[in-house]
Formats: structure tokens, C-alpha cells, sequence
């Protein structure tokens, strides 16, 4: 169910996921087109979260956006007020109690795990979006989960002083029972700059003609069903549930929205298991968290070997 | 389970079959030498990877027989590769094809079979009765006359470099410029004689559109008048359907299966239209497998790209672009192949499919789903087939009840039991 509507408020909005935005120059939504944005919101009963670009926006769309109960997601430097603010890189300072998104390679996050140890005390969540999950080989295994259990180390010791920490990577997985994936064009939509619905941010960026409806003449997402989970074979099978199951990146590798490529699935277990090291390690430490299941112990990486094998 | 490698030698056809589902056919794209022994080199040196215990090697075109020369080349190669190299599929192989039977009879030709007849399944498509034939399968209209012999027939050798070649020349045509269209009845039906004598036990492949409906039934009765024991047909899975088209369908099925068994031509005889699996309901989950082989096949073309089908394959697609899993020189990209290998019957279908009292039998294909879906993806069931194939489970419900109560009333059905062959579903 729709639940979700993403409004990018400029071509230069931050990117808070998967997708690149670079290549845009300032293209700011038309004014009456955010307006109709958070009229269709409304009647749709969808919560609203506005991308913003790296610049002040124009007092009257200020206006606007604050006239509909919203989510912010701004980049650093102009994040006042943000709920989510995106980072600019591993030398940024992060703003206190805040939810906040880094883009880095995987090289990049082994290389920073002192710098992301702090700041696990400080802000109230962070997600780290890795760049490099399309370039994923085999042979990264091994280094990609000794990162992360150094990551789970981390996390134990915040624990042990007292402090609660959410990572997407580590600790999102430990709390969740069902899948929870990214949504998009089944929960949610998004909105672009040229009036446009897509079905996430980078649809649009990637090609303009992937729109799946406008404001005036409404949503028409085609096999809508193929976006659920039920309709995907290998993912209804996991219990990766922390998988971002990004369709966009399933287009890009397997060129079918709802089959998750080799690297996707790898990383998504690897992150699952080193979950599963992050539970053990508390558990020894002798904190239990509220909520959270005994995560199985699972060798298999790629759940496609499992379909597969049932075939 | 044998794996399927289809090499599409050529994209060219002496014929311009109206129902074809070809809609880039063309005399440019021919396979190279080049490209034809670095794919063999691939698979081979893979074997771990390519595991099933036996392959046919699948030639098709356009007409495949166009390009004997490069096939016997290709043969001798792969018998040669798979013995050096103690190959499990030495001597586990067949090589494969579907033809127009217009060049059966050439010399090349010939001295190909006689070569390889132990390892060899050929199929020749005559359609039926010549008016049904001709209907549909007709002589290309001739390019303008060429400058040279070698005209428009290139080569693409892997470097992208064109050579000339000659192999054949068209027929000259019905009247000047061709404009009229000639039939290739007369052209095939000449080489059935010899093609039986040579593969006793061979099957035809007949495929019916909308306008070969009132033909069907002198159709499969005329190609067993031709000594062909097992008809292999089916509609095509293209939209191309008319309202009452189910009707006359079922009308024509029905007689058939009138003249079958009322002439007992069932004893020896079989066609395809008549099973009895189909037109039953299907469990969701144990009765969940997909239809189609695509993915678990390969498919190459004259540029060395590799596909999960040949439907796939650019030539064959009206709306889509191609469905490349890789080529000769990177490889297979797994990823790519992992959509056709998780799919499964209820994932692609509408709720009405997976809910339908006579849904086994029913049949789709994968490149046509893919050609006719609203996003790019092979999850999305065509179902422009879905009254035929109920018009075909009617008939063939007549069909069974007829024969089972005659061979009861004359005491063989337990004799005809024991007897009775096994028609396969052929789909593509």
C-alpha cells in the first residue's frame, strides 16, 4: 500500500541512496507542482519527505512545504532543521541526535571505522548507502565481514556504556521479523522536479522517460504487482530483512525489477550474518534487547542457490 | 537432461512466412567462422559449468541450411573439440534443425546428413495441404537483381569486418519485381520422400494463425497422406486472434478428431492437439514449474552475443530490445540469467490463470511474454492464447471421450493402453 511520497525539490537534490545526482544541474520544481504534490499527498493519505538541494529555496516554496506535516531530508551544510541530513563524506561533522545518510565504499567504511565508532555515540541513526555494491565480487567476502564484525565490536562497546545505537547495516536486522525494504512504487512514489512521478529518485535520474504517471493525469505504475515481495521468488524466500531490495539497482544487473542480483543478495547476507555476530556479542555481554529474535546461522550467502536448488 | 545451444548461423529465409515472428530478418547478419569457434571454445572449455549430460547443438536461421558450409565447419569443430578433449558430451550430442526443407535435397546438404546421420534430428516444416501452405509460407519478394553474386550476403567475421561469400541465389519469382506471391509448397513437398526415407520416424511442425483455422483439418490429414506420422502444432502465441476465431478453432479440432478415430488413424498416427494431460486444473505449488526452457538454454548470433533464447535476440522482438546475457569474449553475466531461472508459473501469471479449471496444457512463450508486457520483464503472462486453448481443451475432451468409448465398445481399450505412444507438447 502506498504509504510514501518522495518530492525532489530541485535536480540537485541530495541523494540519499543508491543513485547519483551529479550530473544535474539546479532545475527547481515548478511552485504549482509542489503544490499539487502535497494535494495528492493529502488525498492520498501519504506521508510527504522533501529532498532539498545544497542552496535556500525560495521563501513562498518554504511556505508551502510547511503547510503539510513533512519529513526533511537536506544535505550538510544547509541541514538546519533537517530530520535526515546527508553527509558530504567521512570529514563531515555530524549534527547531534540526528538521523544521517553517508555514501562510501566499502574500502572507504574499513578504512573510517574509528571516525564511524564516534559517531555512532552521537547521532540517533545513521545509514551508510555503499557505493560499490554493483562491483561486488566473491573475493571481497572475507574483508567486507571483517568489517563489519569490527563495526559490531564497536557497537558492542556503545552498548556496554550505555548508549543505544541504530546502524542500518548491523542493527536494523536484529529488530525485524519481516522483510523491510525500500518500497519503492509499492509504499512508495516519488515526485521529481519536472512534475513527474517515478518510482524512486533514481529512475528519474537515471532516465526521464521511466515516469510512471504526472500529476494531472495520476499514478500508472504498470505490474505494480511485480514490485511487491510476494511476486519476487528469490527475495520471498529470505529472511535478509534488512536487504534494501533495491528494484532500481535489479533493473540495472538483472534487468528485471523484482530478481535481486548475485552481489545484492551477497551483501545483504553478509550484513545479515554479521547481525547475527552483533546478537552473539551482546548476548554474551549480557544485554538483551527488546524485541529482537535469534537470528539463525546461515552459510549460504545467495538465496538464488536455494530457489534453485527447490527447482 | 540435454542442454539446448542454438547458433543462429544466419537471419536470412528464402521464404517470408506471414505468421513469422522473426520481424528482423535480413541478409546481413551471417555467424563468421570466427565467432562460431570462439563460442564453442566458451562452452567447451566450461564444462564444469555447462554440466547437463548431454547437448544438442540447435541450428536455426532464417533457414539454417543457407549456411551449410559454415554448419559442417561448425560440426566437424565441435566433434573434433569435444573428442580432444574428453568431453563428456562426446558421443552424448545431437545436432538439430529446423528447416524450410527447400535446400534438403542439395548436395551440400546431403553429404552433411549422410555425415552425421547418428547424431542428427531434422525437422521440415510443411504447414499441410498446399493451399494451407502456401497461405502463409511464401517466397520472399526478390531484392533488386544484384551486381554481383555475392550481394547483400556478407559475412560478419568477429572483427566487425565484412567479407563476401556466395551461396545461393533466390528463385525467380512469380512475375517481374515479385510483386505476386508464390507459395513454397511445391519446393518442399518434393524433398518429404527423401527426408522420410532418411529419418523414418520424423515430425512435422505446423503452426496456425488466425487465417490457416479453416485448414487445419485437411491439413494434418494431407501431411499423413505424406507418410508423417506425428504433427507437432500449435497456435502462435502472437496477438493475432479474431473474435469466433476459438469457434472455428474448436469446430475444426472436433472433425479432426472424427476422421482420426473413425478411420483408427490414432493407431499410428499422432498430433499434438490431442493429450490427455491437458485442460486440468493446477496445483499452485506443486504444479508451479515455468512452461518455457528459456535461460536454461543459450542462444548465439553472428555478433557473438549470447541470449537465453533466440526469441530473445533482437530479430525477434517487435516492441523490446534484446535480452543479452553476455558474448564470446566476457562471458555469461549470471545475473542476467537469474530472472529466467527463478521463474515459475504462478510469479507470471494473472490470478484468472493461476485460478483456471482447464490451465494445464495452457502454454506461453517466454520471449513473446517479454515482447508483450507493459514493463521490461519476463514475470508478465501473455494470455492473447487463453480461448484457444480452451477451444483446444473442448475438442480434445471430445476427442478422448470418442476414442475411450469406441475402443471400449470394441474391447481394445486395454490393448490400446498398453500400446498407445506418447505425443510430446511441442510449444515453440
Amino acid at each position: 500500500m502506498l504509504t510514501y511520497l518522495i518530492i525532489l525539490l530541485d535536480d540537485t537534490s541530495a541523494s540519499y541512496c543508491h543513485y547519483e545526482t551529479s550530473q544535474k544541474e539546479r532545475r527547481l520544481i515548478g511552485l504549482d507542482d509542489l503544490k499539487a504534490g502535497i494535494m495528492f499527498a493529502m488525498k492520498e493519505n501519504l506521508n510527504i519527505q522533501f529532498v532539498y538541494p545544497g542552496y535556500e529555496l525560495p521563501a513562498e516554496y518554504l511556505e508551502v512545504i510547511d503547510s503539510v506535516d513533512h519529513t526533511d531530508i537536506k544535505p550538510s551544510g544547509h541541514s538546519d532543521g533537517a530530520d535526515v541530513v546527508v553527509l558530504n563524506g567521512w570529514d563531515d561533522e555530524v549534527p547531534e541526535g540526528t538521523t544521517c545518510v553517508i555514501h562510501s565504499s566499502r574500502q572507504e567504511l574499513a578504512e573510517h571505522l574509528p571516525v564511524l565508532t564516534s559517531w555512532l555515540g552521537r547521532v540517533a541513526r545513521l545509514n551508510i548507502v555503499l557505493t560499490d555494491v554493483e562491483t561486488f565480487t566473491d573475493t571481497a567476502i572475507a574483508s567486507y565481514k571483517q568489517t563489519l564484525e569490527a563495526i559490531a565490536d564497536g557497537v558492542v562497546e556503545k552498548y556496554k556504556a550505555g548508549k543505544a545505537v541504530q546502524l542500518n547495516l548491523l542493527t536494523d536486522r536484529l529488530m525485524l521479523t519481516a522483510m523491510n525494504n525500500c518500497g519503492a512504487g509499492d509504499t512508495t512514489v516519488t515526485l521529481a522536479p519536472d512534475g513527474r512521478f517515478y518510482l524512486c529518485p533514481a529512475f528519474y535520474y537515471e532516465d526521464e522517460r521511466q515516469n510512471v504517471g504526472d500529476l494531472t493525469s495520476g499514478l500508472d505504475i504498470k505490474n505494480p504487482q511485480l514490485l511487491r515481495l510476494d511476486h519476487a521468488p528469490i527475495c520471498r524466500v529470505c529472511d535478509a530483512y534488512n536487504c534494501r531490495r533495491c528494484i532500481w539497482m535489479n533493473r540495472r544487473l538483472t534487468q528485471d525489477a523484482n530478481t535481486p542480483s548475485h552481489q545484492q543478495c551477497v551483501v545483504a547476507h553478509l550484513e545479515r550474518n554479521a547481525s547475527r555476530y552483533l546478537q552473539m556479542k551482546l548476548s554474551d555481554a549480557g544485554i538483551q534487547l527488546n524485541g529482537s529474535r535469534l537470528i539463525e546461522e546461515m552459510e549460504e550467502l545467495d538465496p538464488f542457490n536455494i530457489v534453485n536448488r527447490w527447482k | 537432461m540435454a542442454k539446448s545451444i542454438t547458433f543462429i548461423v544466419t537471419k536470412d529465409c528464402q521464404l517470408a512466412c506471414k505468421y513469422c515472428y522473426l520481424v528482423g530478418k535480413n541478409t546481413k547478419e551471417r555467424m563468421s567462422w570466427e565467432v562460431a569457434k570462439e563460442a564453442i571454445d566458451y562452452i567447451l572449455e566450461r564444462e564444469q559449468e555447462f554440466n547437463e549430460e548431454s547437448v544438442i547443438w540447435d541450428f536455426i536461421g532464417g533457414e539454417p541450411f543457407l549456411e551449410i558450409e559454415l554448419i559442417d565447419k561448425i560440426c566437424d569443430y565441435l566433434k573434433m573439440e569435444m573428442y580432444r578433449r574428453g568431453h563428456h558430451w562426446f558421443d552424448s550430442y545431437r545436432f538439430s534443425f529446423s528447416t524450410n526443407g527447400i535446400n534438403y535435397h542439395t548436395e551440400k546438404v546431403q553429404r552433411f546428413i549422410e555425415k552425421n546421420h547418428n547424431h542428427l534430428s531434422v525437422g521440415i516444416t510443411i504447414d499441410g495441404t498446399k493451399r494451407k501452405h502456401d497461405l502463409n509460407r511464401v517466397w520472399k519478394k526478390q531484392d533488386p537483381p544484384p551486381t554481383s553474386p555475392c550481394k547483400g550476403r556478407e559475412k560478419l567475421p568477429i572483427d566487425g569486418k565484412h567479407r563476401a561469400d556466395t551461396i545461393y541465389s533466390p528463385p525467380s519469382q512469380g512475375g517481374a519485381g515479385g510483386e505476386s506471391e508464390r507459395g513454397s509448397y511445391d519446393d518442399v513437398v518434393r524433398n518429404i520422400p527423401l527426408w522420410l526415407e532418411q529419418f523414418p520416424g520424423a515430425a512435422t511442425k505446423v503452426t496456425i494463425s488466425s487465417p490457416d483455422i479453416p485448414y487445419i483439418k485437411e491439413s494434418v490429414l494431407h501431411l499423413y497422406s505424406l507418410g508423417i506420422k506425428e504433427v507437432n502444432i500449435n497456435c502462435v502465441f502472437e496477438d493475432v486472434w479474431h473474435e469466433g476465431d476459438d469457434k472455428a478453432f474448436e469446430q475444426q479440432l472436433t472433425e479432426l478428431a472424427d476422421e482420426i478415430i473413425d478411420n483408427d488413424l490414432f493407431r499410428d498416427h499422432a498430433c499434438s492437439f490431442y493429450s490427455e494431460h491437458i485442460g486440468k486444473p493446477m496445483d499452485r505449488e506443486k504444479d508451479n514449474q515455468n512452461w518455457c526452457g528459456a535461460g536454461k538454454m543459450l542462444a548465439i548470433d553472428a555478433t557473438g552475443n549470447f541470449y537465453p533464447c533466440t526469441r530473445f535476440a533482437a530479430y525477434s522482438l517487435r516492441s523490446k530490445p534484446a535480452w543479452i546475457i553476455g558474448n564470446i569474449h566476457d562471458g555469461i553475466d549470471q545475473n542476467k540469467l537469474r530472472p529466467f531461472l527463478t521463474l515459475d508459473r504462478t510469479t507470471q501469471s494473472k490470478p484468472e490463470c493461476i485460478d483456471c479449471e482447464v490451465a494445464s496444457g495452457c502454454a506461453w512463450c517466454q520471449g513473446e511474454n517479454y515482447d508483450a508486457a507493459d514493463t521490461h520483464t519476463v514475470f508478465q503472462r501473455s494470455t492473447v492464447i487463453c480461448r484457444m486453448h480452451k477451444a483446444r481443451v473442448r475438442a480434445n475432451n471430445y476427442y478422448w471421450n470418442k476414442l475411450f468409448r469406441k475402443l471400449e465398445l470394441e474391447g481394445r481399450r486395454e490393448e490400446y493402453e498398453k500400446q498407445k505412444s506418447k505425443v510430446k507438447e511441442t510449444t515453440c
